[in-house]
């Protein structure tokens, strides 16, 4: 659905985005990630034909961003950051005007006005003006101006900033719910966003793509934490045991309870069968187990490990 | 076509429901209820048009840029310029849609004025060619006004910025068609360069055609001058997909 190909912006001498290439299969919900200034709307100003890209080149359901930038326009929905309304309307008037201009035809207009308002949950504010809505109200005209013409491709950046947390609860349902029928490509700095509605993530950091898969698949390529295990029995007995039989893996005391000790395993990369030797002698020895953890990393850990470590390397350059 | 319809309909409703609309109304009814009263004054309804006819671009030079000012500024201000240039709609059609809805809420204004030429037919006579010619004049140079205006909004996201500009750009335009002007500059400067900074200013081509001669040669001026600054403002708008 969308295909972008070593697309590069520069903003006079500074380059916001260095040649980045992903594509996006239909009825995919992506997740763009990224500290701000990332380049994660200036990605979406040019794949809604609103900027040109310097360099590359970025197509939508087929057409070209530039070449046929009015096809490609007439086939997406989009939500700018921070939400520009024409405020002075009404919310009814707002939608018929988006949808005569987006070219839906007259005889279908009440109908497509309807999905929307019905799928934005805005019949109660239908008649008043968008200067009197609250910003979730807001935002959710912003959204239904965006899906009123039943694009194929949606782009939103950043819907829930600004929001408070029920407000946000609401619109990333309504985004779960969107995402059934359109394509959905959408910018946060909320991981839990991604987490919760989001079938794939981008992670940008200073114009670059450093990640691009599932969560499972980024959480993947962290290395796998520590083995926490609570155990009842004499310290130096399970101590020595472990050193001697579990092929030379780190062991250490982190806390002592009340009759428990918590241990920490360093199991190391690779195949090595060390959660089954540890179980296999805590029952040869009969002593009590009590808690099994493994660390798991999370998508905010992949996050920050990458963009950290870009951010770093930029101030020490 | 069809989408520089939706943008021209959107436009003319907005001017009927802002405050905007109705300032500009009493501003015309109020030069309208001046003219009138000079009529009392020398006793003559050709006197009281010319007062009218004198009196509107002054108007226009003074307040137009307010009205003026806001259409891209805002826009770009607010960020509605983003989602406007996201719609599948040229850049051409954005432009001449607002430009056309500007131009028909002034028309619709000048129609009101009317009043004055049938009220003066009613109580003795009035001229009635030459003062068609004067309002088919004053469309053609208020369509110039706005187009000069429109362009500077498109310049900045700062609405006063543009009216400052608007105003300065047009007070030089207005006055290089004015003979007093142009007859101290021929003093010193070539004929030439006289004749081309008269032959540009809106007004020179506003008093010819108030004569009451409608020249085609004025009407194909007023065009150009009109298409010249809505193609720069295209370009603007245009330039702004290259920086952000």
């Amino acid at each position: 659905m969308i295909e972008v190909e070593g697309l590069e912006k520069w903003y006079g001498f500074a380059q916001a985005l260095k040649g980045i290439s992903f594509s996006v299969q239909k009825g995919e919900v992506v997740g763009f990630l990224g500290p701000n200034g990332a380049g994660k709307s200036t990605t979406m100003k040019i794949l809604t034909g609103y900027l040109l890209p310097t360099g590359g080149s970025a197509s939508v359901a087929g057409f070209d961003v530039v070449a046929d930038s009015l096809q490609v326009r007439r086939r997406i929905g989009y939500l700018p950051e921070s939400t520009p309304l024409y405020t002075d309307m009404r919310v009814d008037d707002y939608l018929a005007f988006c949808a005569d201009i987006r070219g839906v035809p007259r005889l279908k207009r009440n109908k497509a006005i309807g999905r929307a308002v019905e799928l934005c949950g805005l019949s109660k504010v239908l008649g008043k003006n968008i200067v009197e809505l609250s910003k979730g109200y807001k935002q959710r005209v912003g959204l239904a101006q965006a899906i009123v013409h039943e694009p194929p491709v949606l782009i939103l950046d950043e819907p829930t900033s600004g929001l408070d947390p029920n407000q946000i609860v609401e619109v990333r349902k309504l985004i779960e719910r969107l995402g059934e029928e359109h394509t959905v490509v959408l910018s946060t700095h909320y991981l839990q966003e991604v987490e919760k509605s989001c079938t794939r993530a981008i992670i940008v950091s200073q114009g670059e793509i450093v990640a691009d898969g599932t969560q499972e698949e980024l959480v993947a390529t962290l290395p796998r934490g520590p083995l926490r295990a609570r155990v009842r029995g004499p310290e130096e007995n399970v101590l020595r045991q472990c050193n001697e039989l579990l092929h030379g893996v780190p062991v250490g005391v982190i806390e002592r309870g009340d009759g428990w000790i918590d241990y920490r395993i360093d199991v190391p990369e690779g195949n090595a069968p060390v959660v089954e030797a540890f179980a296999r002698l805590v029952v040869k020895n009969g002593w009590d187990l009590l808690e099994l953890v493994r660390e798991r990393a999370s998508l905010e850990d992949v996050f920050r490990n990458l963009t950290l470590d870009a951010s770093k390397e930029a101030q020490s350059a | 076509m069809r989408e520089t319809m939706v943008i021209f309909r959107r436009e003319l409703r907005s001017y009927f429901l802002s405050p905007i609309a109705y300032v500009f109304g009493l501003l015309f009814l109020a030069i309208v209820l001046f003219a009138a009263s000079s009529m009392a004054l020398v006793h003559g309804s050709q006197a009281s048009m010319q007062s009218f006819f004198g009196m509107l671009p002054w108007v226009l030079l003074l307040f137009l840029p307010g009205l003026t000012m806001r259409l891209w500024a805002e826009e770009r201000k607010s960020g509605t310029l983003e989602l406007l240039m996201t719609f599948p709609v040229q850049i051409s059609g954005l432009v001449i849609g607002k430009f056309a809805a500007t131009l028909c809420f002034l028309a619709f204004l000048m129609v009101l004025t009317l009043g004055l030429p049938v009220t003066l037919d009613y109580y003795g006579s009035v001229d009635w060619p030459p003062v068609i010619a004067a309002y088919v004049a004053s469309l053609l140079f208020t369509g110039s006004f706005v187009a000069v205006g429109m362009f500077w909004s498109s310049t900045t996201r700062d609405q006063i910025v543009a009216m400052l500009l608007s105003v300065v750009s047009l007070l030089v335009l207005f006055v290089l068609g004015y003979p007093t002007l142009l007859e101290a500059m021929a003093g010193w400067m070539p004929a030439v360069v006289v004749d081309v900074l008269n032959g540009v200013s809106p007004y020179k081509y506003f008093e010819s055609i108030g004569r009451g001669v409608l020249d085609t040669r004025d009407v194909v001026y007023f065009a150009c001058f009109c298409g010249f600054f809505l193609y720069a403002n295209a370009l603007v708008l245009q330039a702004r997909r290259h920086k952000g």
